[in-house]
């Protein structure tokens, strides 16, 4: 921290003294701390007893699920305790300065591991998340049919990224083990992958593994670590790849000629998987490598320039043209997938800024958290922008040239195009992605592309926090406050990543329209009772969680689209079925459909019963509308259990 | 200072080859989850780094690469075997094989970079080991519990009530049946009604948690589609339960 210096009589202008304070604090100054202790042995006393706090805090958890299924008041007491026993212990501990290499690796592995056991335990013998259901019956599919590229109405995009759905097939071909473990065991991998990837990649262009895991704590404050990246779905493959891809080009950045076209290979084995697995993470690379090649090219510092503008040219050759090459072969979908989101998204928030007349999306509030866990997120948001802001320019005078460390000469450096480390002035320039995320995420609109953005900008926030925190929050000597404060911090911000990954983390009751809290086994055993009734591949229509039990669990035809501009919530919809849906039902080849009555008990929860794209629901869909088939000729109701019931409407295309 | 034997590719190729064996002769989850599972993330993803001469400077890296290139090689294979029409257990088994064979002769031939040494173990203590024992019983355990949890509690509490035609497009049957998801064993009154008139019954059908009635009824088969009807009535508070229908084809 540089020190305002004030001499004896000279007049104190307060208003210098705060510019002066303040370019302290957001300073280039790198002269706080010395990031690493010397080489020592992991502490196995410490590491055993926070192994013991991490298993109880699991019980918790557990206990936690077990009594919210039950809606008993206490769960969120057992649950959140449970949370805090697992994060903070550990995140103190590899927050602390001084500390073994591998004592923080370690901790860092069973944090991310024991994060995926309570995603886990939310539904421990099956997928539960929207997404996973989705990949899930993909999956399920290419086992049963041994054919790739087989088609998935419910993510028409999936077929043309099939990277996770042929890895669960090998395990599953390989070992016997049912799907759902097999995928569970995947996840578990890439999880552990995951951090050490991340860790590796940090350590390479920081060279300190007490910034590097400083910065995989702040990368699991993100929104998506803790639920979204541990799905069965192929952005959990995706992100992996491609932080591996990260970390394998930065180690071998300082190598020249052959073993660097070695590492070339590797990386170009993994951006080829990466293609094929998930668009927005092969994408992510294609812009990080991209932007990479512009920086390097840019750069004026340093002897093997042209060597390493060549590598990284084609580095970022092979990241772009790979995934543009695979969407030309297998047709371009991603425009029509992506495209409605990004463009709704950024309007949203551009009108939002420019004060432009709300859209009808904007109109319903989202879904409300706990007053607590919200708190616990603006807290964490908060410290967040504190760490942007302390670590900013400090990241970026990291990126000088050695040696030059006095003032904002670094800053001039920077400037001048005068650079040690493309990496680290990219990765730093990239943070600013985090209140653009953090903005999108206010809208509902912007919500899902906020929330994936996440993903990648936290990969730089979490450098920017740590160099943040180590350079001038913990500073030279880490005593007193300057020990406790920052670590607590990092534990607000672990928990945030918590407390954003899900309206509700805990099981709870079923829930109306509400993804993951909707899928309970009733619904599970209706869907199993088709395909053992009615057998498998015939065409259904339902509301989004029925759909996905039926096509998952029934392995049934689930179809969103009933004819040329009719979906199903135009049939489902009105206290009467009008001319042209009952013609449309007529003349398409659907064979039931399935109605869930408790839809009319509530609002659905996301604001949408049947389509996302639908207006937002405020009201509860009646009785009436979702009865009106029992009166229409040639429709029979062939399932009742008192809350669900289907209806055969094969008699309408007279097919008797 | 690195490990510049080549010992570990001819364990790799030892690994594959048992995993051939093991898929083709055996349904041993556990001994093909044994021998699968290293393959598919680890040891194919060793051999390719290998051959490929990438030099690691930490066990960490090399292992986090491993994983990496095995994913790979895993994701190169459903490509492969798609095309070659061999996504079959056998045919992972011999993808894992030769690419593992391929790969170390590969890495054997062109003198392969040595591999990173491990790092030291830590020293534990017997009340150490001891404690991280517990630890990972207890999460076992916690597991275990969930799983019990989740099968154990129901929110809903229903009956399933159905009535089909014949699954053949065969006229003259109809099949009905009754399925108990309740806490208590429930008694009902059945009765079927074809084109409005009835024309079966079923009195006092005890039903438990779990069980499962079904009865296959004959209905006579016309010239005109019928509409059959089944009620299921609770004689306890004699009143409509829960009623299906479904149409007879015919003849």
């Amino acid at each position: 921290m540089m020190p305002a210096r004030f001499i004896a009589r000279t007049k104190i202008n307060p208003l210098q003294t705060a510019i002066r304070w303040a370019w302290a604090v957001i300073g280039p100054d790198l002269s706080g701390g010395s990031a690493d202790a010397p080489p020592q042995q992991a502490n196995s006393r410490w590491i055993a007893v926070l192994c013991l706090t991490v298993a109880t805090a699991l019980l918790l958890v557990v206990a936690g699920h077990a009594a919210g299924r039950r809606g008993y008041e206490v769960a969120p007491l057992f649950f959140w305790s449970g949370v805090i026993l697992l994060v903070v212990p550990i995140t103190l501990r590899v927050a602390q300065p001084m500390l073994a290499r591998g004592e923080r690796l370690f901790l860092l592995f069973l944090l991310a591991e024991a994060l995926f056991y309570c995603k886990v335990v939310y539904s421990p013998t099956g997928f539960i998340a929207f997404d996973e259901f989705l990949h899930g019956i993909a999956a399920d599919d290419l086992i049963t049919a041994r054919r790739l590229f087989l088609s998935n109405p419910l993510l028409p995009i999936g077929p043309t990224y099939p990277g996770l759905e042929i890895l669960a097939m090998a395990i599953v071909n390989l070992t016997g083990l049912p799907l759902f473990v097999a995928g569970m065991l995947l996840l578990a991998i890439l999880k552990g992958t995951f951090i050490g990837a991340l860790f590796l990649f940090f350590e390479s262009i920081t060279g300190s593994p007490r910034i590097s895991a400083i910065a995989c704590l702040t990368y699991m404050g993100c929104s998506t670590f803790v639920l979204f990246e541990s799905m069965f779905s192929y952005e959990s493959l995706g992100i992996v790849l491609c932080v591996l891809a990260f970390a394998v080009e930065a180690a071998s950045k300082d190598l020249v000629r052959r073993p660097r076209l070695k590492a070339l290979g590797l990386i170009a084995l993994l951006l080829a998987s990466l293609a094929v697995t998930h668009h927005l993470s092969a994408g992510f690379a294609a812009i990080y490598f991209g932007a990479l090649a512009v920086l390097e090219a840019l750069r004026r510092h340093g002897s093997l320039r042209t060597h390493a503008r060549t590598v990284v040219g084609l580095t970022a050759l092979l990241a772009i043209a790979l995934p543009l090459l695979w969407v030309q072969v297998h047709g371009n979908t991603l425009t029509g997938y992506l495209g409605p989101s990004v463009e709704t998204g950024f309007k949203t928030l551009i009108g939002k800024i420019l004060g432009a007349p709300t859209p009808r999306s904007e109109h319903l509030g989202a879904p409300t958290q706990p007053v607590g866990m919200r708190l616990t997120t603006l807290l964490a948001i908060l410290l967040l922008s504190l760490g942007l802001a302390t670590g900013f320019f400090r990241s970026l005078a990291m990126a000088a040239p050695s040696g030059v460390q006095a003032g904002w000469r670094p800053m001039q450096d920077i400037l001048r195009r005068n650079w040690r480390d493309s990496r680290i002035v990219l990765l730093t320039l990239l943070a600013f992605g985090f209140p653009v995320s953090v903005a999108l995420r206010l809208t509902n609109a912007g919500w899902e592309i906020g929330n994936r953005m996440g993903t990648f900008v936290f990969i730089a926030v979490g450098l920017v926090v740590a160099v943040g925190i180590v350079h001038f929050w913990q500073g030279r000597t880490p005593r007193g406050w300057r020990r406790i404060a920052p670590a607590v911090a990092l534990t607000v911000i672990v928990l945030g990543g918590v407390t954003t990954s899900s309206l509700n983390p805990i099981h709870g009751r079923y829930r109306v329209a509400a993804d993951q809290e909707s899928i309970e086994p009733m619904g599970i055993e209706t869907a199993r009772w088709t395909k053992e009734w009615l057998g498998a591949g015939n065409r259904f229509t339902a509301d989004r969680i029925n759909r996905l039990l039926l096509a998952s669990y029934g392995r049934q035809d689930a179809r969103i689209k009933i004819a040329e501009g009719i979906y199903s919530a135009r049939i489902f919809e009105g206290e009467e079925l009008g001319s042209d849906e009952l013609y449309a039902l007529a003349r398409s080849d659907i064979d039931f459909l399935l109605v869930d009555l408790r839809l009319s008990t509530a609002p659905p929860v996301l604001g949408f019963y049947f389509e996302p794209w639908q207006p937002q629901a405020g009201t509860p869909i009646s009785g009436a509308e979702l009865l009106k088939f029992d009166d229409i000729q040639g429709v029979t109701r062939i399932y009742d259990n008192g809350w669900i019931v289907i209806y055969d409407i094969r008699g309408l295309h007279g097919n008797f | 200072m690195g490990i510049s034997s080549n010992r570990d590719l001819l364990v790799s190729c030892l690994w594959a080859g048992a995993t051939v064996v093991v898929v083709a002769v055996t349904d041993s989850l556990v001994l093909r989850t044994a021998l699968a599972a290293p393959m598919v993330f680890l040891i194919s993803g060793h051999a390719m780094l290998r051959a490929l001469g990438v030099r690691t400077t930490s066990a960490l890296e090399h292992l986090v690469y491993s994983v990496g290139a095995s994913l790979a090689t895993g994701i190169g294979g459903g490509f492969a075997l798609n095309a070659a029409g061999l996504l079959t257990p056998f045919g992972w088994a011999v993808w894992f094989w030769a690419v593992t064979s391929a790969a170390a002769l590969v890495a054997a031939r062109r003198n392969a970079p040595d591999l990173p040494a491990w790092p030291a173990p830590a020293p534990v203590r017997l009340w150490q080991g001891a404690t991280i024992v517990l630890a990972v019983l207890v999460a076992t355990g916690a597991y275990a519990l969930a799983v019990r949890d989740e099968a154990a509690y129901r929110e809903f509490k229903y009956t399933e009530f159905w009535i089909l035609p014949s699954a053949d497009g065969e006229s003259g049957r109809l099949t009905v049946g009754v399925r108990s998801a309740e806490t208590q064993t429930q008694r009902f009154d059945l009765e079927i009604i074809v084109d409005g008139q009835p024309f079966a019954v079923f009195r006092a059908l005890t039903i438990a948690p779990g069980e499962t009635w079904t009865r296959q009824i004959p209905v006579p088969a016309v010239a005109a589609r019928q509409r059959a009807e089944a009620r299921l009535y609770r004689p306890v508070d004699n009143r409509l339960y829960r009623s299906v229908s479904t149409l007879v084809p015919p003849i």
